[in-house]
């Protein structure tokens, strides 16, 4: 077989390597034909090949490359669906009008749908025909997945997730790790209460690279006199079952933290400063399980911005000199926590000078999605990141916010590479330095 | 032959009768501006025409009317007809002519056989061909038989009228006695058409004039007509042309457009389609054409005419079936129906489009998955 | 049978009962597909989710300001050819009769120059567009036969229209009766192919702004 891409190899975890063409066929498919509904296939019949989601996506307008144009990366789910249970799908099979996914495709494809892709939905916001093109490719990441395709930082990371409930090995368990912060930070940190009112729940990203983050979180709580907890069993917000495109680790991942909030009876689950968290716990998890959540999910900012409204939260004016405030996809564009940030900065005297597209149209880190953990796929990430400083600097902002711990470190990733002058800050962490009376 | 030479030229003939030059130089004059020739062409031709002596013309009629030969013998200007009458010799046509029978039978193969291969066959009327083309006899002879008889010697044949042509009224929808045009039934003869019905008789002495002074079939357009006469359409050349490109419409026959003279295309004329002279040379000595009288344009001088539908059927008009157009509540039925079927259809790819999905659930779980045992 | 009554008689026909049932099949295979329930709690009440589906269905014929810079081009090509073809198709008298025949009722022309040149502008822009989707090279990749059969389809029903008025290439009924048959050719391909975005935009975007509105997301 004559593959044109013979020089390409797979980023691939070591119990997916095995795996033959065959299967991988069958996996994508198997997944691809699930994910098959009136809705996707609404979605994917409307599509006119205008090619203006590429105008939207970073990944294309930092590159120029047309391969990553949002539309054509969802191309094997496409060729599935026309071929499967599509109106016409007999003749797309007796004619090749689209021709069969086979596992040459798939693995190139591997690349479009993780290594470039963070499920931002900007995409979706300038389509004319109103398709919704993050959700196919998210859709589309669940059959890569099940062909045995999933990048093997994420499948690994999920994988690990799924079974001990955290992304991957640490010297010692977060559990502690987020005592020690407690310590070192001298915050109280509430642990494994049998019964509290509001379940807290902390960023991978945070535990590792941004302890003051959790500390913060804790102390606003307890500023708010909030009655909360952090679960030892459904501690880390993250979700590399979404990254990954496994459905089932997804549900079984986000069940994890399901079932400790149903455990402690809480009324509200808190998601940090984590937009893809928020995704998967607000508006998907309940999907995924085949009922509704009995308990509110809100994301801390959100949280906050109704303490603040109903009198319980005060916040002291900060100094920040011009503030720029970065927009996390997942939260605004596609969590709908548009004024809850701003509210907050409101309360701090703060007024950010916002970037040329914002909130809705905000240009994404890069970084969300997975895309921060893929090796593969730091130097595609680079050029956007980069796009993304200039646009920041444009503000001539002198202090620089955002509330997703992932766009954070993608950020500060980048600041590293290209000597940037800004510090990506933490909104929480201001929040908890700015409390009246705290 | 030798007969032939005695015959006397057209010019003595003219004197013979009286006929003035002028009188017989402003006919030319006319003809010649009919046939789109420069002015000094008109004096070749008058030239040309007094030198040449009479062709021996045949005229046949089958399946017709004779309004054909009424619009030539009738017409407005009696020196038309004289003169044509002059130009040739009518050899035989059983409806002008004194003699009948078999006197009149004679006369047609005494002129046959004297001038084999140069005669000018005019015919008039379609032939039936059903059943052995018994749908037409005359002197105990079916129409199929005297029109092969006499094609065979003929020069070139000139069919008048649209019956002849291509087929007219006796050939319409169903066509019960297999009728046929001319040009269908005499292979290899150069075949010229003259349609209308009737033709403009200015356009038929054109012809023949063109002929006699020519002795050449003139240039001819995809239907064998004289593209000098029929080589615009009615359209192009109609003096409401303009109402139609400034939209402004008849609707009815007696609405304000249509006493203002508006276009009669929502009326159903036919002009656009329709390759003919009457908005030219029009009719009766140049006094009106149909368009100018109110009426839209049938199409007569087109093939199948009368199986276009309606005649007050504008021509973008769908035309699904013999009843001509489609009626809203028919599309609509029609519509639903076949939305009803497209439904069904939608129904049953659903379910095979479900059930492969099923099946392809079923595809046994790859190694991904192993994590699931654990 | 000429070729013109052929088109217009069981051509046309054909053609029209193969486009109903096409689209209807097309439609309802999306319909009856599996339907996903939203389980997440609604941040926006049904009513203004609702509200927000419509809202989308005529917004989304914009842009919003943060892209027009870089889709200007596209939009400004696939506005102005909407448009012709709008004016061209349902604007020309003779048309109008057509469409008329079948729904019962006609409504006022253009002048035939004026639809004429309109004709002319929208077939330089069909042009245009086909140069731009082979030259750009995000169209050019995304581009399959579907995007040039149904391009090829509209063209070919531009040029034989701009042909019979002009009177080019072949005798007025012939023309006509290509006209016409071309028309047919894309009612019969209609539902087969991107030209059925006619039928998919406004639910698409109706339910994309529902959703969205439903998040609170902008959309």
């Amino acid at each position: 077989m004559n593959r044109s891409s013979v020089e390409f190899h797979a980023n691939l975890a070591a119990d997916e390597v095995a795996l033959g063409e065959r299967e991988r066929v069958a996996g994508a498919m198997r997944a691809f034909t699930r994910e098959i509904g009136a809705l996707s296939a609404l979605r994917l019949e409307s599509c006119v090949h205008c090619g203006m989601c590429a105008d939207a996506c970073h990944f294309y307008i930092a590159t120029e490359d047309p391969q990553y144009t949002p539309v054509l990366k969802v191309e094997p789910f496409k060729q599935a669906f026309k071929r499967e249970a599509g109106a016409f799908a007999p003749f797309f099979r007796w004619f090749a009008l689209k021709r069969r996914v086979t596992a040459d495709e798939l693995e190139r494809w591997q690349h479009l749908l993780f290594d470039s892709c963070n499920m931002c939905g900007r995409c979706s916001l300038i389509c004319p025909m109103g398709i919704d093109v993050a959700e196919l490719i998210e859709q589309a990441r669940r059959g890569l997945f099940e062909a045995g395709l999933a990048p093997k930082e994420l499948y690994e990371k999920a994988a690990h997730q799924r079974r001990t409930g955290q992304p991957e090995a640490s010297s010692e368990p977060y559990r502690d790790r987020l005592l020690a912060i407690g310590w070192q930070f001298k915050v109280e940190m509430p642990l494994d209460k049998p019964q509290a009112e509001v379940m807290l729940t902390v960023p991978r990203t945070d535990i590792e690279h941004y302890p003051a983050a959790v500390a913060a979180l804790a102390r606003v709580m307890a500023h708010l006199k909030a009655d909360c907890t952090f679960r030892s069993d459904g501690l880390i917000a993250e979700n590399y079952g979404y990254y990954a495109g496994g459905r089932d680790w997804q549900r079984e991942i986000s069940l994890r933290l399901i079932d400790q909030a149903l455990a402690c009876k809480a009324k509200v689950l808190i998601v940090p400063e984590c937009g893809h968290a928020y995704s998967a716990l607000r508006w998907e998890a309940a999907e995924l399980i085949g009922k509704p959540l009995p308990f509110k999910v809100r994301h801390v900012t959100e949280f906050l911005a109704e303490a603040l409204a109903d009198g319980r939260l005060k916040l002291r004016s900060a100094d920040l000199g011009v503030t720029a405030f970065h927009d996390p996809c997942q939260l605004v564009r596609k969590g709908g926590v548009t004024s809850a940030p701003r509210q907050l900065l409101h309360a701090m005297g703060v007024k950010p000078r916002e970037t040329t597209r914002h909130v809705g149209f905000n240009v994404c880190c890069g970084g969300g999605g997975g895309v921060l953990d893929i090796e593969r796929a730091a130097p595609l990430r680079y050029r956007v990141v980069e796009e993304k400083f200039h646009e920041i600097d444009g503000t001539g902002a002198r202090t620089f916010l955002t509330s997703c711990s992932d766009c954070r470190r993608t950020f500060d990733d980048g600041k590293q590479r290209f000597n940037w002058q800004q510090t990506p800050r933490s909104l929480l962490e201001l929040v908890a330095e700015h409390l009246q009376g705290g | 032959m030798a007969r032939l030479e005695l015959e006397p030229t057209i010019g003595e003939l003219l004197d013979r009768q009286g006929v003035s030059r002028r009188s017989f130089f402003k006919y030319c004059t006319a003809m010649a501006s009919l046939l789109a020739l420069p002015p000094l062409a008109a004096r070749a031709m008058a030239e040309q025409l007094l030198a040449a002596r009479r062709p021996s013309v045949i005229y046949l009629s089958f399946q017709e009317c004779t309004g054909c030969l009424e619009s030539l013998t009738r017409s407005f200007a009696p020196t038309i007809e004289n003169l044509i009458f002059n130009v040739v010799s009518l050899d035989y046509d059983d409806t002008l002519m004194a003699a009948a029978g078999a006197q009149a039978e004679q006369a047609r193969e005494q002129a046959m056989r004297a001038n084999y291969g140069k005669y000018l066959l005019v015919v008039d009327g379609a032939v039936p061909t059903g059943d052995g083309g018994v749908y037409h006899c005359a002197a105990g002879r079916t129409g199929l038989d005297i029109l092969a008889t006499c094609a065979k010697g003929a020069a070139a044949i000139v069919c008048v009228g649209t019956c002849a042509s291509f087929g007219g009224l006796p050939s319409a929808d169903p066509n019960p006695t297999d009728a046929r045009a001319i040009s269908t039934l005499v292979p290899g003869k150069p075949v010229v058409n003259v349609s209308g019905c009737p033709p403009i008789p200015e356009v038929i002495a054109g012809t023949l004039l063109q002929y006699v002074t020519s002795g050449r079939v003139p240039d001819l357009d995809e239907h064998l007509r004289p593209t000098v006469f029929f080589g615009n359409s009615i359209h192009d050349r109609c003096y409401r042309r303009p109402f139609y490109d400034q939209g402004k419409f008849a609707k009815t026959f007696d609405d304000a457009g249509a006493r203002n003279g508006w276009c009669l295309y929502e009326l159903g004329c036919k002009g656009p389609t329709t390759y003919n002279a009457c908005a030219t040379v029009k009719w009766n000595n140049a006094v009106s054409f149909p368009i100018q009288s109110g009426h839209p344009c049938l199409g007569c001088a087109e093939p199948d005419f009368w199986d276009h539908g309606s005649f007050y059927s504008p021509i973008p008009s769908p035309r699904w079936g013999k009843a001509g157009e489609v009626s809203p509540a028919q599309a609509g039925a029609i519509a639903a129906g076949a939305a009803v079927a497209g439904a069904a259809i939608g129904v049953g790819s659903v379910l095979l489009g479900r059930r492969r999905i099923a099946r392809r659930q079923q595809e046994p779980k790859s190694q991904s998955d192993k994590g699931n045992e654990e | 049978m000429d070729l013109v009554d052929f088109a217009r008689g069981p051509a046309l026909k054909v053609a029209f009962v193969i486009f109903f049932i096409g689209v209807v099949w097309r439609l309802v295979n999306v319909l009856l597909l599996h339907h996903r329930r939203n389980l997440s709690e609604p941040r926006r009440g049904v009513a203004e989710s609702v509200f927000g589906g419509l809202k989308a269905m005529g917004s989304r014929s914009w842009p919003h300001p943060e892209f027009i810079k870089r889709t200007i081009t596209g939009e400004a090509l696939g506005y102005s050819y909407h448009i012709g073809l709008f004016i061209v198709i349902l604007l020309f008298a003779p048309h109008i009769i057509f469409f008329g025949s079948f729904i019962g009722v006609r409504w006022p022309a253009l002048p035939n120059g004026v639809v004429t040149i309109f004709a002319v502008i929208t077939v330089t822009l069909f042009v245009a567009v086909l140069f731009r989707r082979l030259a750009h090279p995000v169209l050019r990749r995304l581009s399959n036969f579907d995007d040039f059969f149904s391009w090829f389809v509209v063209a070919l029903l531009l040029v034989t229209g701009l042909m019979a008025t002009a009177h080019v290439g072949a005798p007025y009924p012939t023309i006509l009766g290509l006209h016409i048959l071309s028309f047919d050719l894309l009612l019969i391909w209609y539902p087969f192919g991107k030209l059925m975005h006619a039928f998919y935009i406004f639910p698409t975007r109706a339910v994309d702004g529902y959703l969205l509105t439903r998040k609170g997301a902008p959309s």
